[in-house]
């Protein structure tokens, strides 16, 4: 079995804002696993993808839930008309078969079942099926990468340190005005003016990080708000949609907001 | 005269309770209070009768005590007979008599008894501290509650009270409103937008565009006229009106917004201030005209929004007459307002000088050489100019007072020209209030509670007692030094422990949203739990591991079923409040202390983890060099959240120092014996860690992440709710970024804590 279903074949639009290709890049010719550390809608996702594609390798991709379970990822028996069965998880068959496992939001995993990845991102490669008894060899072309949102403020639901040590990492944040507007006015269909106007509104919505909200508006709130204007909806109108109404239920956040995009144009 | 009084009276009311009946049960007062009601009012009228206060007072009572039965309900009129006793004593007898007509009005204005109840509260609370004050205020009490509602009103008479401080004439001057403070304090409070409304998102606003935050004060009360009608600004401070007289609604809004943006395009764009030198008033006043129109014009090549906010304001008409205010106006418009046609010469030549200059609008010498020009030239017009009745166009424009240095040597026209700035320097903005109201009420309440907190009160120690040494962490040697510090803890001094109740009371709605989210979690976001030994679903996983296990015969594991529940919270937490010298200061805009709102936050976080179920222990710290770190055992684990946690809480006072790091450990000493899954540590500290033994800031912020450290080595997590707003740097040092909350305003720290607590355990 070969896991062509997940292989990327048209290459998906990621403005590099760094080195971060060529340090992904070594990287995985190291099999170093690697965590993409960056707040919401940063490009996380979208950047794992294009380096699927770059790399021609398969990508899993797995999004970690508090339910989830060790079996979830790892695999489990079934029943069939002859009896059981054993169906491997996203993990395993990226094990077995050589690909990119991407753990997304894994934070949101309980701590028992991340463990799992453990064996897997270390020196040894492996991953003990207990249930079936075998122990697979990871296929030279596995490779691991998790993200991790840093923002999120709960103690209850970290990394453990293990887990954390065993990775390197990239931040991903938002990009320089310049490159944000490009990718907005690429992703949206919307003019470089707009464009612009747009990241400098997401500029004021950073700046209260902190100071009543708790994040800035992402590339992705930007990138909502210019496909609502390249459908005619005038840019105020979009913006309240797209990211003042989404972004904070309190008041006199959503007063400053709207006042300070007001300033903008 | 006192004998004629109580014979008159005795016509009334007897004493005695003889007879009296006849007279006083009229049909109003049978209808308001029937059946075995009546015989209660009339025991109430007779025991004021009793006291002996004058008739007018019993009188008084009699007279409205049943319309307000009719209106509130008869329970309510019948205890109000106590609060006029109350008044009375405290107050004197004209207040007494007075009481119960007010409060006839406030029935009717109020129409709700738990209203009503508040204001008589509020009543109460002013007798006790100005009590010369209460008779007039009670006069116009149905003047003031037309234009007040009771939380309003009750902080128009705490303004009053601070005001008059300690001096019973200033204050009877504010309440008979010969003081026209009493005035403006009370427009404040009518609902007109006030700026207390509004400063929570203006300072966002500010902070969204520049990043700027910059504390904004008001004005002080002495403060002139002028600077009570202009923003004004100083290095790291801005003073803003209260109101703008005649603005109302949106457009109120609307002008604190301008002055704000107009002030902050100062703080961005206008640098060194100018030296006064030899410039005459009027050229001050045009330098700072020019100076207005360029900062604005750089904050709107940023912002070009911000014109629409600002050109509402400039109502200047070309028409005007050729007076210098009239002038400066039309100037001032021209310059932003590009549709705006004045055939005045002076005008149109100041507008080309503006324009002309536009690629050096990044240099503030030219506001000078403009501003300078300009001014000559009306000088040669011989347009009179009146710095003493000039006031800045449009109302949003500051009143320069930032621009120009005072101090400046070179200064010739020093005097002149500070006619033009009247009044305000910063300097008198020092805090006025040396009394408090708050520390008044406080002791006052104190009174009632005394009975139940004496008993914890008998037990009080003020001795501390050595329980333990912990090393301290030199960040200089790399190196622990063994023993350093003395954890003593201390009994935390006893108060009133219905002070914790009256902070749930007053803050219901935060409680009440407590009590949703802590019903939510109790039933709420059920999980499936897997592989139970009952169940109402079958565990797919779990069966077809039995099946498999039957197969090759091995015994299978009974716990094939699923259930929806909800996991146990398995989760410890010790609350551990900073009670340093710092925590003393008022908070901006509030009555309260640091360590009050610490105090009100407490007792709403303890009320939700009781309700919760989670273990949990609260404790207090300050220190007194490395011999003394003392520790406040508010509450331990093994003890329930009783009356006697509840007043060592309310009995918490502030002082010393902030040693953390010893304290850290020595609360981790007591998370470890706790056998829950999770173990958290929650700090609340208002400032940078500091003893008196210690001057290198560093050493004591390495320590304490040191002991975070070796907390989070033994399992304990530790999280950090800061109240310094400059307390990033060295508050995420010591615990991590992930694991610090600033609070942005202190005020809402009570309502934000136990929110937080809610998420951090989510
Ligand atoms: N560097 C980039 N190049 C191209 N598109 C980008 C880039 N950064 C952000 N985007 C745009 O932002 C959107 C959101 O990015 P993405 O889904 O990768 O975010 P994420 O970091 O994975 O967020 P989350 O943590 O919420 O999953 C993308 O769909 C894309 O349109
Ligand atoms: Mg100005």
């Amino acid at each position: 079995m070969d896991l062509d279903d997940y292989r990327i074949d048209k290459e998906p639009y990621y403005r590099a804002l760094g080195n971060e290709v060529a340090l992904f890049e070594a990287a995985f010719t190291a099999r170093m696993p690697m965590m993409l550390k960056g707040p919401t809608g940063s490009g996380k996702t979208r950047f794992i993808e294009y380096m699927a594609w770059k790399l021609n390798k398969p990508l899993l991709t797995v999004s970690c839930h508090e339910d989830m379970t060790a079996s979830d990822l790892v695999g489990r028996f079934l029943l069939d008309a002859q009896g059981t069965v054993w169906n491997d998880g996203p993990l395993t068959l990226a094990v077995r078969h050589g690909g990119i496992c991407y753990l997304d939001e894994i934070v949101e995993a309980r701590q028992d079942t991340t463990v799992v990845i453990h064996s897997l991102t270390d020196e040894r490669r492996i991953l003990p099926l207990e249930k079936k008894n075998e122990v697979i060899k990871a296929h030279p072309d596995f490779y691991v990468v998790i993200s991790y949102n840093p923002g999120y403020q709960s103690v209850l639901k970290d990394l453990k340190e293990s887990t954390k040590q065993r990775f390197g990492a990239i931040d991903f944040n938002y990009p320089p005005a310049d490159l944000e507007a490009e990718i907005v006015a690429h992703e949206s269909g919307v003019d470089d003016k707009v464009a612009a106007l747009l990241v400098k509104i997401a500029g004021r919505s950073r700046n209260l990080k902190g100071h009543g909200l708790d994040e800035g508006a992402s590339t992705r709130m930007l990138v909502h708000a210019g496909q609502l204007v390249s459908r005619g909806i005038p840019l105020g109108e979009a913006c309240q949609v797209a990211l003042v109404l989404p972004i904070t239920d309190d008041p006199d956040m959503r007063d400053a907001l709207t006042s300070a995009i007001a300033a903008c144009a | 005269m006192k004998t004629t009084q109580s014979a008159k009276f005795l016509k009334v009311v007897s004493p005695d309770g003889e007879g009296d009946e006849e007279r006083l049960l009229t049909p109003a007062a049978r209808r308001a209070f029937p059946d075995d009601l009546a015989a209660r009012w009339l025991r109430a009228c007779r025991k004021l009768a009793q006291a002996g206060y004058g008739e007018a007072i019993v009188t008084s009572y009699v007279r409205n005590s049943p319309a307000i039965a009719e209106i509130l309900g008869p329970e309510i009129a019948i205890e109000m007979a106590d609060p006029v006793s109350a008044i009375t004593i405290k107050a004197k007898r004209k207040a007494g008599a007075l009481l119960p007509w007010a409060a006839l009005k406030a029935a009717e204005r109020l129409k709700n008894e738990q209203l009503f109840r508040s204001w008589l509260g509020v009543i109460e609370r002013f007798a006790a501290l100005a009590p010369e004050s209460v008779a007039p205020v009670l006069e116009k009490m149905d003047t003031l509650l037309a234009e007040l509602n009771v939380s309003r009103l009750e902080a128009w008479v705490l303004a009053g009270v601070r005001s008059g401080g300690g001096d019973k004439a200033r204050r009877l001057r504010f309440f008979t409103f010969a003081d026209p403070q009493a005035k403006l304090w009370l427009q404040r409070e009518s609902g007109g937008v006030v700026f207390t409304d509004m400063e929570r998102r203006l300072k966002a606003y500010l902070t969204a565009l520049w990043r700027l935050r910059i504390p904004i004060r008001e004005p002080s009360p002495g403060a002139g006229e002028q600077s009570r009608r202009r923003v004004s600004f100083d290095r790291g401070l801005i003073l803003l009106p209260p109101t703008f007289p005649g603005y109302r609604g949106l457009q109120a809004e609307e002008v604190f917004r301008a002055s704000l943006a107009h002030v902050a395009a100062h703080f961005m764009y206008s640098r060194e201030k100018f030296p006064l030198r030899s410039l005459k008033p009027l050229q001050v006043a045009l330098v700072s005209l020019i100076e207005d129109a360029r900062v604005e014009h750089l904050a709107m090549r940023d912002f070009p929004g911000l014109r629409r906010l600002w050109l509402p304001f400039h109502i200047a008409q070309a028409s005007g007459a050729s007076t210098a205010p009239s002038l400066l106006a039309r100037l001032s418009r021209a310059l932003i307002d590009p549709g705006f046609e004045d055939a005045d010469g002076w005008v149109r030549k100041g507008r080309e000088r503006f324009f002309a200059r536009e690629d050096e609008w990044e240099n503030p010498q030219i506001s000078r050489e403009i501003g300078g020009l300009l001014g000559n030239d009306l000088g040669q017009m011989r347009v009179q100019f009146n710095p003493r009745t000039y006031v800045v166009e449009p109302p949003y424009h500051d009143d320069n007072m930032g621009l120009w240095d005072f101090n400046d040597p070179d200064s010739e026209n020093f005097e002149e020209a500070e006619l033009l700035f009247e009044s305000v320097r910063f300097e008198q903005q020092q805090e006025d209030d040396t009394s408090s109201p708050d520390r008044e009420r406080k002791s006052e309440g104190e009174a009632d509670e005394v009975n139940r907190a004496a008993l914890s009160r008998e037990a009080y120690q003020e001795e501390g007692i050595p329980v333990a040494r912990y090393p301290e962490y030199d960040y200089v040697t790399g190196r622990e030094r063994g023993e350093w510090t003395t954890i003593v803890e201390y009994q935390p001094k006893p108060g009133p422990a219905g002070l914790i109740e009256r902070i749930l009371e007053d803050r219901h709605d935060t409680v009440n949203r407590i009590t949703a989210l802590i019903r939510s979690a109790r039933v709420g976001r059920a999980e499936r739990l897997k592989r139970q030994a009952e169940g109402e679903l079958l565990d797919i996983d779990a069966c077809i591991e039995a099946v498999v296990s039957r197969k090759i015969g091995v015994t299978p594991d009974p716990h094939v079923y699923a259930t929806m529940g909800r996991r146990h919270r398995d989760l410890s937490v010790l609350v551990l409040l900073d009670i340093s010298e710092s925590t003393k200061d008022k908070v901006l805009g509030e009555m309260a202390t640091v360590l009050d709102l610490e105090r009100q936050a407490t007792a709403l976080l303890a009320h939700a983890m009781d309700g919760l179920g989670d273990p949990f222990a609260i404790a207090a710290f300050c220190s007194n060099r490395r011999e003394e770190v003392r520790y406040y055992r508010i509450k331990d684990f093994a003890e329930p959240y009783d009356a006697m946690a509840r007043s060592s809480l309310a009995g918490l006072e502030g002082g010393l120092s902030t040693r953390i790091g010893a304290v850290i450990r020595h609360a981790g000493v007591d998370l470890a014996g706790q056998s829950t899954h999770r173990r958290l540590l929650l700090i609340v500290t208002d400032g940078e860690p500091s003893d008196v033994d210690v001057t290198d800031k560093k050493y004591l912020v390495e320590d304490a992440r040191k002991a975070v450290n070796s907390l989070a080595g033994a399992g304990i997590d530790t999280f950090c709710v800061g109240l310094d707003s400059g307390g990033d740097s060295y508050l995420t040092r010591i615990f991590g970024r992930q694991n610090v909350v600033q609070i942005d305003r202190l005020e809402r720290l009570p309502e934000r804590l136990p929110m937080l607590y809610f998420r951090l355990t989510s």
